[in-house]
């Protein structure tokens, strides 16, 4: 097989530089290496370049206030380890544990998560439910997007040819959840993820749901049906079926439309009554 | 009897254990396979020109086979490579071998293969055996056996619970894939491999390859993990195939997709079992079963025949009926998986009987009690039952999920399942002892495959009969040119079987000793004295090397031989109407209890405790037969939560993969129990009867009858998966 | 561009990765470069665990790493654990409860298990320690001995 080339920028200017040769079809990212190792191997065509992300300046986290910035290249692990986050966005620290193994969080990343967006991935929907912003460096300039912007669906992102993912920002620390289903609890990929948070500055909660095709999503008109931190049973029955009728679910090998239903009804009670009971939670459902 | 550490655990914690993945010799090429695009369809060309075209590759396919083999006399009854029909998919049509791993798969792709595609036959519910249609799947094999007057008990019973269970297909999942390193020396063709039957592997290969059994020498090397999956060869004859073409040392390893495509798993089976009561007592059972044999060949599969030993229970019921059909298909061919096929039909039946229990208000335990085998009773084909422990395991079973249940938490069940197994004490095996001044060797065929048995077990059998401190026993493995024949790894038949090669051997020495010592045999026990063995009766000390001539001495010390060529019992073959069925050997009882707790809302099931009582004969080495146990009901956990092959409408495997097939992980385990029932002698040393199987055996019923308990529904499929559960509550 | 240092170290010793072409994994650099087979070769694609090294001390699935990637870096394969403090209680563990049989994933939980320990030392319950395990698969034992091998690390033994 004749070998791509192999770069490895250590500052955003070379990383830029790097993405500006060569055809984008040609070029494949390794960020964490968790997903790209399996394209590469998978591929019919080999690539002609990898850029690794791996020595770029952007493993970072940092809390400023009520809003936390996590570097692309973070490893998952780093984030799940750090004092602060299971008790501040304790939803979000449930969907990082919910990614693979140990050994695979030591390497997988927010940004390679993100530019995967697989439509089962399980920190979409938390990024989601927590008004997450993409922090983008390309080639033309530097943008921002909200997560809702940027997915779109399975390995289809709303990042350009000439970009890369630099960070995402979490606009304020929330109660919130992630609960999740799968056949086998360990080692799986999630049937149906839902992800809440509550935003105490808005007052209002944010409602997403994962396993869905062409992406996870976001339920505003089941979020409106809730009212004030701690909703009572009704009012979760009525999100709960406005979710269930509202997501396109689809049937795969993994579970059929109904029982995704079924599923996103009861994790939606669920979450909401875990993120709602707990304004300093635990952590763990 | 001491418990010291396994003799492999320090070398295997270290990495220091050379498995077939890890042998490398110099020069050596790495071989890949061409796999068939489809599951079904005919060949029309195979074009081995472009990998032949990459420097350095050699490819080989069906026209090479007669260049390959001038020996060849007569047609091999399965072809290395098919010539016209693929029959499943994935099928290897083609190999090739190249000096680095990543040129050999590049090679493997650039072969061009036209096929002419067709349907694949995948279908084996709702077909007449009787009126198959001309595309419908060949019966491979059927099985029919008959006793009482069915009519009559179904004619006149209170009631008939009439039940179809679908259990899906498993697979082994022996973390290390299939490997192997094939030489040719001269007129040897050689292969270093990963197997659990040394012997076995050399008969195949000489049948597939067409060579006679002495030109091939099969060396074995340590196995990582085998549970029946390592029997036949699978990657050896293509590796033998490729260093003849080559002239080179071939290492071939399937990638783990191929572990699944290609692997001789279980595959999935259909199950109608009807029973009719009559004043609280089954006075008859029919049970009609089907099995997707895949691409095994006609009257070849011994699953069939063997595993309906079991579907209907180990109960006394007056009049019985058992039909057995199993189905060719477009899928890899069967293989043995652990009790091969046992778990899915003892799902069935004991599933059957909690609901038979229900639907009589009656304890469960009791109802199996009043029905259950004892020593002296009839089985359903007319042999003699042995000593069997199983009614013992079920009082005990039944006690403890008693108390179980006191502290059943809502949503949460408790329930009990028993399964029953026959060791293949049957299949032979020798071995050679040589007793020198300073240690034991057992000099022997077969590979440790990680139960402990070989590296355990039968050291702790010449243990308990020479009374020699483990410690100074050691197991000499031989390849099959040396080693004395040994049937291999299968069937629980290590320790009950090689086991008595091995104390009919001790017993040589141990009276070649006495009369040495002029003492009665019985006396003599081994000792050490200095570093040096000491043979002692009584006040009576010799040192051994003081009773070996000179001769011996030089030969290595004294040789003691122990052969076993077990005799199994006898069936009334007048109650078999059609087909093959095997009589038991041994009768290996186990009862489990499960307790589960369902959520009511999403169908998840989880296991919160589990416990085994298993009817162990006589128990040679608690942490080996406690490990088995432990292994045994995991994988049943497997079974029954979340193991399924599933299969694509063109027949490719859909879940090929450890992500999607779905073995268990360290937290779905729950706390294991483990009892050993003692006194129900077997057949293996000292009465041991073998652990291997039996204890998956109970789980898939026993977690189903716990849901039933906790949730009221009865599951009739396997695995019992959420989504399953969920529909049986209906909640969807 | 980065001229990115040309070697790593393996179990300390310096490797020079000039001649590792840039598509070689690390998994197959140390078993068949360096001569390291107690790294097993279970799936490659990331889902068993029998591959774990440490890199810079924490686990990483050795099957999904290219080995370029990791120049500059320290790699500690199974042999490496041979003096580490860690490593030599969690071989103690597993030896006295018998926490392996046929031994194939056996390296990859020793490493896994010494970079849990190395991590978060004694601040981990012994359930956190099961829990990170989940990502290595044992088809022999049924964890159940493992388990016990944890716990007895951890203390809780009675």
């Amino acid at each position: 097989m004749p070998a791509f080339s192999f770069v490895q920028p250590s500052t955003t200017d070379e990383a830029l530089a790097a993405l500006r040769q060569g055809e984008p079809g040609e070029t494949v990212i390794v960020a964490g290496g968790t997903d790209a190792l399996f394209e590469l191997e998978s591929r019919r065509i080999p690539p002609q370049r990898v850029i690794s992300l791996r020595h770029l300046p952007w493993r970072t986290l940092s809390w400023a206030g009520e809003s936390l910035r996590i570097g692309s290249t973070l490893p998952l692990r780093t984030l799940e380890s750090d004092p602060d986050l299971r008790r501040r966005i304790p939803g979000l620290w449930q969907a990082v544990r919910a990614v693979g193994s140990v050994a695979l969080r030591h390497r997988a990343t927010l940004g390679g998560n993100l530019g995967r967006s697989s439509p089962a991935s399980d920190l979409v929907p938390i990024l989601l439910a927590l008004d997450g912003e993409v922090d983008i460096v390309g080639i033309q300039g530097e943008r921002s997007l909200p997560v809702d912007q940027f997915v779109r669906a399975s390995r289809t992102t709303a990042l350009g040819p000439g970009e890369l993912i630099r960070s995402i920002a979490i606009p304020e620390a929330r109660p919130s959840a992630f609960l999740w289903q799968r056949v086998r609890p360990a080692n799986d990929i999630s049937q149906v993820g839902v992800a809440v948070a509550y935003s105490p500055t808005r007052k209002e909660w944010r409602i997403a749901v994962g396993g869905v095709v062409p992406r996870p999503v976001l339920l505003p008109q089941a979020e409106r049906l809730l009212s004030g931190p701690s909703p009572d049973a009704a009012e979760l029955r009525a999100a709960a079926q406005e979710a269930s009728m509202r997501v396109p679910f689809s049937t795969d090998r993994r579970a059929s439309e109904a029982y995704r239903r079924q599923l996103v009804a009861i994790l939606l009670q669920r979450a909401v009554r875990a993120a709602g009971s707990r304004p300093s939670p635990s952590g763990a459902p | 009897m001491t418990f010291t550490v396994r003799p492999d655990a320090d070398a295997k914690l270290r990495g220091q254990v050379a498995f077939a993945t890890d042998r490398g010799v110099p020069g050596m090429l790495w071989g890949a396979l061409v796999p068939a695009p489809v599951a079904r369809g005919r060949i029309r060309s195979l074009d081995l020109g472009p990998a032949r075209a990459i420097d350095g590759v050699i490819a080989i396919g069906p026209a090479d086979l007669a260049r390959l083999l001038p020996g060849v006399t007569g047609a091999v009854e399965r072809p290395v490579f098919p010539t016209d029909r693929i029959q499943y998919h994935s099928q290897p049509l083609a190999a090739v071998a190249a000096p680095t791993r990543q040129l050999a798969r590049r090679a493997a792709r650039a072969v061009r293969v036209d096929v002419e595609p067709l349907p694949p036959l995948e279908e084996i519910e709702g077909f007449d055996p009787v009126h198959p249609g001309p595309d419908r799947p060949d019966v491979i094999a059927h099985v029919l056996a008959r006793h009482g007057d069915l009519d009559a008990a179904f004619g006149s019973a209170d009631f008939v619970l009439s039940e179809t269970y679908r259990t899906a297909g498993v697979c082994q999942v022996a973390l290390e894939p299939h490997a192997c390193i094939a030489e040719i020396q001269g007129d040897v063709w050689h292969v270093t491999t990963s197997t659990q039957t040394p012997f076995g592997a050399r008969e195949d290969l000489a049948s597939m390859l067409g060579l006679p059994e002495e030109r091939i020498v099969v060396e074995g090397t340590w196995v990582g993990g085998g549970f029946g999956g390592k029997g036949a060869p699978l990657v050896e004859p293509y590796a033998l195939l490729l260093a003849r073409a080559s002239g080179r040392p071939v290492r071939l390893a399937l990638s783990y997709r191929e572990e699944f495509q290609l692997g001789r798993t279980s595959l999935p089976s259909v199950v109608r079992i009807e029973s009719a009561v009559k004043g609280g007592r089954i006075a008859g059972r029919r049970v009609h079963w089907r099995l997707d044999a895949g691409a095994s060949l006609p009257g070849r599969d011994f699953t069939t025949g063997y595993a309906i030993g079991f579907i209907l229970g180990p109960y006394r019921i007056p009049a019985i009926e058992m039909e057995g059909y199993a189905f060719r298909t477009n899928k890899p061919p069967l293989g043995p998986h652990r009790a091969p096929m046992a778990p899915q039909c003892v799902f069935a039946e004991e599933s059957h009987m909690d609901h038979l229990a229900a639907r009589l208000g009656v304890d469960p335990v009791a109802f199996r009690r009043a029905h259950v085998w004892k020593e002296g009773d009839r089985t359903h084909l007319g042999q003699k039952v042995g000593p069997f422990g199983l009614d013992r395991c079920l009082e005990r079973a039944g006690a403890l999920a008693a108390t179980w249940s006191q502290d059943a938490a809502p949503h949460t069940g408790v329930a009990v399942g028993v399964g029953f197994w026959s060791t293949a004490t049957g299949a032979g095996g020798e071995v050679r002892l040589v007793l020198s001044p300073t240690e034991l060797k057992i000099i022997e065929g077969e590979r440790e495959i990680g139960s402990g048995s070989v590296i355990r077990g039968i050291v702790a059998v010449a243990e308990t009969v020479l009374g020699i401190s483990r410690d100074r026993v050691r197991v000499d493995y031989h390849d099959t040119r040396s080693a004395p024949f040994d049937s291999g790894v299968f069937g629980s038949r290590t320790l009950a079987a090689l086991g008595q090669a091995v104390q009919k051997a001790a017993l040589a020495l141990r009276d070649e000793l006495g009369k040495r010592l002029s003492v009665p045999a019985g006396s003599v026990q081994l000792a050490e004295e200095n570093g040096e063995l000491v043979a002692v009766s009584g006040r009576r000390r010799a040192k051994i090397r003081s009773l070996l001539t000179a001769t011996e001495l030089a030969l290595g010390g004294l040789t003691g031989e122990g052969r076993h060529y077990g005799v199994s019992g006898e069936i009334d073959t007048a109650r078999v109407v059609e087909g093959t069925f095997y009589p038991y050997t041994d009768f290996t009882g186990a009862a489990h209890v499960a307790m589960v707790q369902v959520d009511p809302e999403t169908g998840a099931v989880r296991v919160m405790r589990y416990a085994a009582f298993q009817d162990a004969g006589k128990v040679v080495d608690l942490p080996t037969a406690q490990g088995s146990i432990e292994g045994g009901v995991a994988m049943g956990l497997g079974t029954a939560l979340t193991e399924e092959t599933t299969w694509a409408e063109d027949g490719r495997m859909s879940n090929a993969g450890l992500l999607d097939y779905r073995i268990p992980t360290l937290g779905e385990i729950p706390p294991i129990e483990v009892h050993f029932e003692e006194g129900f002698l077997g057949a293996g040393p000292f009465g041991a009867k073998g652990l291997g199987e039996p204890p998956i055996i109970p789980v898939p019923a026993t977690v189903g009858n716990a849901i039933f308990a906790a949730s009221g529904v009865a599951m009739t499929e396997l695995p019992m998966t959420p989504e399953r559960v969920a529909r049986a509550l209906k909640l969807l | 561009m980065t001229a990115s240092p040309a070697r790593l170290t393996v179990n300390a010793a310096p490797v020079d990765l000039t001649p590792v072409p840039v598509d070689e994994r690390l998994l197959d650099t140390v078993r068949w470069r360096l001569g390291l087979p107690g790294t097993k070769e279970g799936c490659r694609t990331g889902e068993c665990g029998a591959c774990t090294v440490l890199i810079d001390g924490r686990s990483v699935l050795s099957c999904l790493a290219l080995t370029h990637e990791f120049a500059g870096a320290a790699v500690t394969t199974v042999e490496g654990l041979e003096g580490d403090p860690a490593g030599a209680r969690v071989r103690a563990a597993f030896e006295a409860e018998g926490a392996l049989q046929c031994g194939y994933c056996t390296p990859g939980f020793v490493v896994a298990l010494t970079s849990l320990l190395k991590e978060r030392g004694t601040e981990a319950s012994a359930e956190e320690l099961l829990e990170d395990l989940g990502g290595n698969l044992c088809r022999c034992t049924g964890y159940a001995a493992i388990v016990r091998a944890v716990r007895r690390i951890h203390g809780e033994m009675p």
